[in-house]
């Protein structure tokens, strides 16, 4: 028997998830299928916390927004079909299915293709042996499996998932020998490259990789700069012993149920289906959402599985026109927000060279991953320089997210309205030191600095999410931005609670003069 | 694809490269240098080099290679040829047994 | 808009044009093809089973059938310069019900007719030969002189024959009409609004060469219908020779490749009646479950390999199953080679070499008047 549904969503991640669940709250039949045993996409795999405002789940991390995501599906009576593999998208909407080892057929009144996208690769000699693996596959091995891919690992990709992977790379206990990418500029966040940056970890921009080495498995890697054509340079090769090669060079979306249907296809950083403003494809009632249709975050996949849903309830008449109306300008209202700042679309390939606010932008973060005190002290919303404990936001990129401005019960921060602003501390106001902006800020860009904690020396509490957990009295090494050690760090408090969720904020205590300069914690064995 | 392509076009002769013997195909093992000489040789399309040596017809269905065959066929076919993009996509998206396609649920 | 001439104009890129281009180009003739679709021989040259086989074929056909079995595919792949993959390894034609074994003797007589020898064997023989075939089976017919190729690279490697000959390839350039000149079929006029003229124009497009035709006053019996084949993932070898299953339900024909999948074909009954655009080459829903059916009843020994793939072709079935082929002498200067009814690859070569040699004006290999147009006369 064929069975019919209102809805079918191929894809249990967040676009998938989100549309799943709208889907059902206008009161249509829907079946999510997924191929995973485990719902949530990638989701599950993001164990950072998110960016944006509070309606797109900022500052919550990954795998807990998948977990909501579930929960909400659950309550909303949507069925979730795991283990599910989707073979083929047919003509009449017809879709068909393994699972439990046999073929089952459906057909759906509207069909949401919410497949995601994978992971592209760059060949080099040697590209195929074993120890070359993506970001992707990096972080379902230490996220999911709890298996470190290697001991020291390349980074190939500064973007974001490059960015957000060698740090988990480095929560997990791997080194990190270098970050390198092909551009001249470091294509992710600056919070993201900052605290790898912080850690030690150096930057290659301009840089390829050349080669592989080791046969059974990767025993090295040559890297080597490259010119304006992306041509490596003779004379600039440079060697590393690494025992893995991790590559985050770009998603391709996986628009090939969308092909097989016969959608129209265009090419927005890959071939997708065309689609109008609610998702809907060239064949009516079959939608895309999420990064099959165009390449972006979490959070905008969630609005746009959400808005291809009200749009398939519309086209069913499960919704009545004016609530169609509101709830779509409101997604549409909250996706333009993340799809504004410094890293939007309309700024792809452009040189910017100054903040919305007319500061002028870190070269030195674009560059090596962190900013030179020079450069911070140009940007006047960074430290208000008050006396006694303050904090101070690095946060110096016009992104959008604006969780410090929630965080501070105390009205210390504000973003505005627009939240890819940047982050500035209330004229007047006064820091308790709670440290709650430093527990909650997604770009763990927020510290609170005390530079009278006690003669001589100063306290800065930072963000922290290594184990072991540091104790009261440890010493070790203060690093600067540039991850290099400047001075004996003594730990003075380790907090960590339910709101701070998994991050700790670690207190410790430096010579005066190393106030401005001291940003990450290394435990020194040696030292105790 | 339905475009137009005047094929007696002369995009010049096959010149080696070094890293010709770059495996870009990895379940089919068809290196870059030939895929460059299938294009010298009058595949133009994503669709003929596929079909000439394989690129994109092993278990992963062209899903890694895909794009990597693409730029090489754009760089190659400098000369406004355009390619046909993708490869095909077709049923199944996973591999599926036999035994497990022919036993439909009731 | 563009004119350009030749001495002969084909229409259609598959194994048909470019064979002909390829055999003409060889006799010293400028050729042109121009092909529909923008890739060379997207049609049924790239979407069959790869059989080159002589049995199982009609009377009228055999001639051909025999003579590129035993004087083309064999050279192919060194005159082309290609590896195509021809293998002959024979053909085997299982019966699973007894109700079946008259049409095992009828191929045995049609093909005996015409020098090709077919041995029946019976089922301890059918088992001794093909350990992988199911326990119902009841017997089959054997011809040694048949085999498979890959029929996307012998059709690439015939276009790319015929271009390294000086063959001009259009692609994406989809004739419209036929006009005669002075009572002589001599412009192809393209939906781009390009003409192409010649001596001779020759129509190897399958279905399409029906609403050509009729541009100029002729017509085919021919319809259409899908076919739909999957392809194995590699596995070691088992199969040296083509198979099928004579009057099975669900349908199961095709051969191991040398790469080692299987390539497989089959009917879940949807095939004449499907419920989209006949120019798209989408599957149907239940068609793969069906083949899948039919290979598990008849070849259990393969139930465990994964399909990778399936894909659907076209094929144009002519009303008395076998091809026209050669001049329509009601309009000089038209030639036709379609209506194959799913036996173009294996004809490919053969039609092309007899419309080369028929254009220069010499004797063809292969009498081709038995396929000819005008077959129908008598019908309509």
């Amino acid at each position: 028997m064929i069975k019919h549904y209102d809805l079918i969503v191929v894809g249990a991640g967040p676009a998938g998830l989100s549309a799943a669940i709208q889907a059902a709250n206008c009161g249509m039949k829907v079946i999510v299928f997924d191929e995973n045993q485990r719902p949530g996409g990638q989701l599950f795999k993001q164990i950072h916390k998110f960016f944006g405002s509070k309606e797109h789940k900022a500052k919550i991390r990954g795998i807990r927004i998948g977990e909501e995501l579930l929960t909400e599906a659950e309550k909303a009576g949507v069925e979730v079909s795991l283990n599910s593999i989707v073979l083929g998208l047919f003509q009449i909407k017809g879709i068909s299915v393994m699972r439990d080892d046999q073929i089952e057929h459906f057909r759906g009144e509207n069909i949401i293709i919410a497949t995601g996208a994978a992971e592209n690769v760059i060949p080099f000699e040697g590209w195929t042996t074993p120890g070359v693996i993506g970001a992707g596959a990096a972080q379902t091995m230490m996220n999911l499996h709890g298996v470190m891919p290697g001991k020291r690992v390349l980074m190939v990709g500064s973007g974001n998932v490059g960015l957000v992977v060698s740090f988990q790379l480095l929560q997990a206990g791997c080194q990190v020998a270098a970050v390198i990418d092909a551009a001249p500029r470091i294509g992710g966040y600056g919070v993201h490259a900052a605290k790898v940056a912080r850690t030690g970890v150096p930057f290659y921009l301009s840089h390829t990789v050349l080669k592989a080495e080791g046969s059974d498995r990767v025993s090295g890697v040559v890297i080597a700069e490259v010119d304006e054509h992306f041509q490596p340079i003779p004379g600039t090769e440079k060697h590393f012993d690494v025992d893995t090669i991790c590559m985050a060079v770009g998603l391709s979306p996986m628009s090939q149920l969308a092909r097989m249907a016969g959608c129209k296809m265009v090419n927005n950083g890959g071939a997708v289906p065309e689609t109008n403003e609610y998702g809907e494809t060239s064949i009516p009632g079959v939608f895309a959402a999420g990064d099959v249709a165009g390449i972006e975050e979490a959070s905008s996949a969630m609005i746009t599985g959400r808005i291809a849903a009200l749009g398939a309830a519309r086209r069913s008449e499960f919704i009545e026109e004016p609530d169609f109306e509101r709830q779509y300008q409101a997604c549409v209202d909250s996706l333009n927000q993340l799809r504004q700042g410094m890293f939007c679309k309309a700024n792809k390939g452009k040189m910017l060279t100054e903040t919305d606010e007319g500061y002028p932008l870190s070269m030195s973060l674009l560059h090596h991953g962190y900013m030179t005190e020079e450069e911070l002290a140009a940007v006047p919303t960074v430290d208000s320089h008050d006396t006694g404990i303050h904090p101070v936001i690095e946060c110096t990129q016009n992104i959008p997210c604006n969780p410090c401005q929630e965080a501070c019960k105390f009205g210390c921060i504000s973003v505005g309205e627009n939240i890819t602003k940047l982050p500035g501390v209330v004229a007047g106001s006064k820091c308790t030191g709670c440290g709650m902006c430093v527990a909650n800020c997604p770009g763990q860009a927020i510290f609170l600095v005390d530079e009278t904690y006690e003669e001589g020396y100063a306290s800065i509490t930072l963000p922290y999410e290594f184990l072991p957990k540091p104790e009261v009295g440890d010493l070790g090494g203060a690093l600067n931005r540039q991850g290099i050690r400047i001075c004996q760090a003594e730990v003075v408090s380790v907090k960590s609670n339910k709101t701070f969720d998994h991050t700790m904020l670690l207190t410790i205590k430096v010579p005066k003069e190393f106030a401005g300069a001291a940003r990450f914690y290394k435990p020194e064995t040696e030292a105790k | 694809m339905k475009e137009y392509l005047d094929r007696t076009i002369d995009i010049g002769p096959y010149v080696p490269e070094a890293d010709d013997d770059l495996i870009i195909c990895r379940c089919e093992e068809i290196t870059k240098g030939e895929i460059r000489r299938a294009i010298h040789e009058g595949m133009f399309t994503m669709t003929e080099v596929k079909r000439y040596l394989r690129t994109g017809m092993g278990l992963c269905q062209g899903q890694t290679c895909g794009r990597l065959v693409k730029q090489i066929m754009e760089k190659e076919l400098s000369k406004g040829i355009s390619t046909d993009g993708e490869n095909t996509a077709r049923a199944p998206m996973r591999p599926i047994p036999m035994n497990v396609y022919g036993k439909e649920a009731e | 808009m563009s004119v350009r001439c030749a001495d002969m104009i084909v229409v259609g890129s598959g194994i048909v044009g470019s064979s002909t281009a390829y055999y003409a180009a060889k006799k010293g003739m400028k050729v042109i093809v121009i092909d529909k679709d923008g890739v060379i021989g997207n049609g049924g040259s790239s979407r069959n089973g790869g059989g080159v086989r002589v049995s199982g074929r009609l009377a009228p056909e055999i001639p051909l059938a025999k003579y590129a079995v035993e004087n083309i595919w064999p050279n192919l792949a060194d005159e082309l310069g290609v590896d195509i993959e021809y293998h002959r390894g024979g053909n085997i034609r299982f019966a699973f019900h007894e109700k079946d074994l008259p049409a095992l003797e009828n191929i045995k007589r049609t093909n005996e007719a015409y020098g090709v020898n077919i041995e029946l064997i019976d089922r301890a023989e059918a088992k001794r030969r093909c350990p992988y075939v199911g326990d119902s089976v009841v017997g089959a017919a054997v011809c040694d002189i048949d085999g498979s190729a890959n029929p996307l690279k012998a059709t690439l490697a015939m276009y790319r024959a015929a271009r390294n000959l000086g063959v001009a390839y259009y692609s994406g350039e989809e004739a419209v009409a036929v006009q005669n000149v002075r009572g002589k079929a001599r412009r192809v006029i393209t939906a781009n609004g390009n003409v192409y003229e010649g001596e001779h124009i020759v129509l190897a497009c399958s279905y399409q060469a029906r609403a050509l035709a009729n541009t100029v006053g002729v017509d085919f019996p021919f319809r259409q219908k899908l076919i739909e084949i999957f392809v194995t993932e590699a596995t070691k070898p088992m199969f040296d020779f083509m198979f099928s299953a004579v009057g099975a339900s669900g349908g199961a024909y095709g051969h191991q490749t040398e790469h080692g999948s299987f390539v497989w074909g089959g009917d879940s009954g949807h095939e004449h009646h499907p419920i989209f655009e006949k120019d798209t080459f989408q599957c149907i829903q239940p068609t793969a479950s069906a083949i899948s059916r039919g290979t598990m009843t008849y070849f259990p020994a393969l139930a465990e390999l994964k399909v990778i793939r399936t894909w659907a072709g076209w094929i144009d079935l002519c009303e008395d199953l076998v091809p026209v082929i050669g001049p329509v002498e009601e309009v000089p200067g038209l030639m036709v080679a379609a209506g194959y009814s799913a036996h173009g690859f294996c004809l490919g070569p053969v039609s092309g070499k007899i419309l080369a040699e028929v254009a220069v004006g010499e004797t063809p290999c292969v009498d081709w008047k038995p396929l000819a147009y005008d077959r129908f006369k008598s019908i309509f």
